[in-house]
């Protein structure tokens, strides 16, 4: 297992934007998806060099179908964006919409209830392997 | 395994990209009073750099002061810094250290929603400062153990001092560690696991429900 500080700095995600969030978005402030969550996994659907043309996207349209090439979290993105949670979902609701992004929902876990022993034991496989 | 240091750039040599590789996630958070260790604790587990975004949260103006002539609701943007650790090529544990606000966190639903448990973490001189986390976990019927952060081995309160402090259930796990060390704060997440493992009956909150008019939920 890795870890971030055994590494090379890293390029920072995004540059500063000093364009306000919410011009971003064309002044929408909701999603057109209730569904999404911090930990909503995000995959870009189409290959480098094989998606359809980009007319009608945003920049940050963009970022995200470049950071999603590797499955990640919505919060993740957010971050990686430097936007604001409910901004991200916005942005990434359109991309779903297009097709151009699939989103996995996290795994259905009520606290306190009966939890699945496989996927507990997988967690602290994970954890010892750290 | 699905992620490597260098995948974390935007856009950097990926390679692959159907949807069918995409990992399930679940959540564990990490709770306590402001400066108590959070973000470390995080950093030190984390395979990658704790990241920090922020969320609009919608507050219920009952009982919350410093927002006067706001009836219902006001909003206020709260910090979040979280970690990532990939537990397997199909699942994916993410670490949420809850906003240092503290009266506003745990209003927050969307971040107790589908935990698959909690962390609190408390400082032994300023106990007070995580009473509203274990309150609130505790009512919720949220699974959690408790963490108290000993830098460089310093203790100065023993382990059954700070469980009749907290006022803890018997058995809610409470792990001693320096929170800086890998393999500490590894063990903490460990000791909930081994919680949740251990079943239903042994976790707080139960067979009890939730206490309703303890805590305000929107």
């Amino acid at each position: 297992m890795s870890h971030w500080a055994d590494a090379a700095p890293d390029d920072e995600y995004a540059e500063q934007s000093f364009v306000r969030p919410y011009t971003i978005t064309q002044g929408r402030t909701t999603s057109a998806r209730d569904d999404l969550t911090l930990i909503t996994v995000l995959t870009t659907v189409d290959a480098p060099g094989e998606e359809p043309p980009a007319r009608g996207l945003q920049p940050e349209h963009r970022l995200i179908l470049q950071q999603c090439r590797t499955p990640v979290a919505l919060a993740e993105v957010a971050a990686g964006l430097n936007l604001p949670v409910a901004v991200t979902k916005i942005l990434v609701s359109d991309l779903i919409t297009l097709g151009r992004v699939t989103a996995r929902a996290p795994l259905a876990v009520a606290a306190g209830q009966g939890l699945d022993m496989t996927l507990l034991q997988a967690v602290k496989d994970g954890l010892l392997r750290l | 395994m699905a992620y490597s240091d260098s995948d974390d750039r935007v856009g950097a040599h990926a390679t692959h990209s159907t949807a069918a590789q995409a990992p399930a996630a679940v959540k564990i958070l990490i709770a306590g009073g402001f400066g108590v260790g959070k973000t470390t604790m995080v950093g030190a587990v984390s395979e990658v750099v704790p990241l920090n975004t922020e969320e609009h949260l919608t507050v219920a103006g009952v009982g919350v002061d410093d927002i006067d002539g706001v009836d219902q609701k006001a909003t206020t943007t709260v910090a979040l810094d979280f970690g990532r650790i990939t537990v397997s090529p199909q699942l994916v544990l993410y670490l949420f250290g809850t906003p240092g606000q503290e009266r506003f966190w745990f209003m927050w639903n969307d971040l107790v929603h589908g935990a698959l448990g909690a962390v609190v973490l408390v400082d032994t001189r300023r106990l007070e400062s995580s009473f509203a986390s274990v309150d609130f976990f505790e009512s919720r019927g949220v699974p959690f153990v408790v963490g108290v952060n000993c830098f460089d081995g310093r203790q100065d309160r023993t382990e059954s001092e700070v469980r009749e402090a907290l006022d803890l259930d018997p058995h809610t796990p409470v792990v001693m560690g320096d929170l800086r060390q890998r393999r500490a704060s590894r063990d903490l997440l460990l000791a909930l696991i081994e919680l949740l493992m251990s079943g239903p009956a042994q976790l707080p909150g139960h067979p009890v429900a939730a206490q309703p008019g303890t805590i305000r939920t929107m």
